[in-house]
């Protein structure tokens, strides 16, 4: 039920609006319940419809780091 | 896409975080039972065969995460009573259809006449409310945090005469705590969920280390995540180190969604909330203000009390929702309770433990 999907905005539609592109389909999504403002690019977490969550490209980076740590030792 | 994700279900590091946490479980040397609460973990680590995976010192059972499971009779039941004695239509998740209320699920009601229509979500059965004025329309929203933000998005901007919503949502913190409270479950560390943990963020966890000197780590939904966040709570209770471990940084972020917050702040008052066969627990749900009354289904409506029966005839699904017992302890389970004929909540969404457990049974129960 929690289920959110992730995908990445490929349109700026309107003020509250934005289009997502999920592994190429394409869905509209609301903005309402999220302060960051968003860009083209931006990889974000979608659920029933509204953007609940905007990636944290510096935190990806730390996992795919911290991968890297676990497999080499 | 497909290639960010892809590395979060990679083979080798899989394999190399199986390892370290076996290597932690061996040096702990004793049984370790993990509880996440989540049914969209449940899903996901039965899919993944991650219980086949893990060492097998690691118990990892399922709590009251499955809001559909959660929910009780008795709000079956007062929905199907606004919708016979006020002729409305009632909107929902299609995960709640089949959710037995004492005498029938929404499923036979839709049978036997009543409409009752599937929703993706709440703005959908706004738009439905929008093109038929003449009949109201009552939205059934049931869900933790994750769900009951977007609901809340639309109680604080919808002023529609013909629409309201039916609250029968739950937060989930509060659970955790009573179900630490408990003696007759134990276990030694919360897997938190993940997409619940981005609306709400790190604070509302905090208690249970500090007060309970228990660990937590948050973790999200992929192979590596889950398996990331059950290496955090080994490493936690060897190190007898209990924080609240963010394993899911890259979407929760510490504050958590200010936004969503604050929407919930002004669309809810925190109440207490009727759990499938467990009984009321205090300060577990989220009634709309009374200030947005006007969407309030339960105000709308003289709804009478009603005399609810949430388990039938051998139902164990009480025990199975706090982790007490495993689906296969249960003597309807996969007889005359099985998916395309449920007779407890927990076999009926795709999330539920019973459900999940049916489905994909290739994995054991021991």
């Amino acid at each position: 039920m929690c289920l959110a999907i992730p995908g990445q905005v490929c349109e700026l539609i309107s003020e509250k609006r934005v289009m997502i592109d999920i592994t190429g389909v394409k869905r509209e999504a609301d903005t309402s319940l999220l302060d960051e403002a968003l860009e083209i690019g931006d990889y974000v977490l979608v659920h029933t419809g509204f953007i609940i969550s905007k990636l944290d490209p510096e935190q990806a980076k730390e996992d795919l780091k911290l991968w890297e740590e676990i497999l080499s030792s | 896409m497909s290639g960010p994700i892809q590395k979060y279900k990679d083979k080798e590091i899989v394999n190399a975080l199986i390892k370290k946490i076996r290597q932690k479980t061996e040096k702990i040397g004793k049984k370790i039972r993990i509880m996440h609460v989540c049914g969209t973990h449940e899903h996901d680590v039965v899919k993944a065969g991650l219980r086949s995976l893990i060492p097998k010192e690691i118990d990892l059972i399922a709590g009251p995460g499955c809001p559909v499971c959660v929910s009780s009779a008795q709000d079956v039941d007062e929905v199907l009573w606004v919708a016979d004695n006020h002729n409305v239509t009632i909107t929902t998740f299609g995960d709640m259809m089949r959710v037995p209320g004492s005498r029938e699920s929404l499923y036979q009601a839709q049978g036997r006449g009543v409409d009752v229509r599937v929703v993706y979500g709440v703005s959908d059965s706004i738009k439905i409310a929008e093109e038929m004025p003449e009949k109201d329309v009552v939205f059934f929203s049931v869900g933790f945090e994750t769900t009951s933000c977007v609901t809340a998005a639309e109680v604080v901007r919808t002023n529609l005469p013909n629409f309201s919503i039916y609250s029968s949502h739950k937060v989930i913190p509060p659970a955790m705590e009573l179900l630490l409270q408990r003696e007759d479950i134990e276990f030694q560390g919360y897997l938190a969920p993940g997409h619940v943990s981005t609306i709400i963020g790190i604070k509302p966890y905090e208690f249970i280390p500090e007060k309970y000197n228990f660990p937590v780590a948050i973790a999200g939904f992929e192979p590596v995540d889950i398996l990331m966040g059950i290496l955090s709570l080994v490493n936690q209770i060897d190190e007898e180190t209990p924080i609240v471990d963010n394993a899911y940084g890259r979407w929760v972020k510490h504050e958590g969604n200010t936004a969503a917050l604050r929407t919930m702040n002004e669309a809810y008052i925190l109440s207490d909330a009727r759990w499938r066969g467990l009984g009321v627990f205090p300060m577990t749900g989220h009634e709309i203000n009374d200030k947005y009354a006007h969407i309030d289904a339960k105000k709308k409506y003289d709804i009478p009390e009603l005399a609810a029966v949430d388990l039938q005839s051998g139902c164990i699904c009480d025990e199975i929702l706090i982790g007490k017992s495993k689906p296969n302890q249960c003597k309807l389970f996969n007889k005359a309770c099985r998916p395309d004929h449920p007779i407890g909540a927990c076999m009926v969404s795709h999330e539920g433990t019973c459900n999940v457990a049916a489905t994909y049974e290739e994995i054991t129960w021991d």
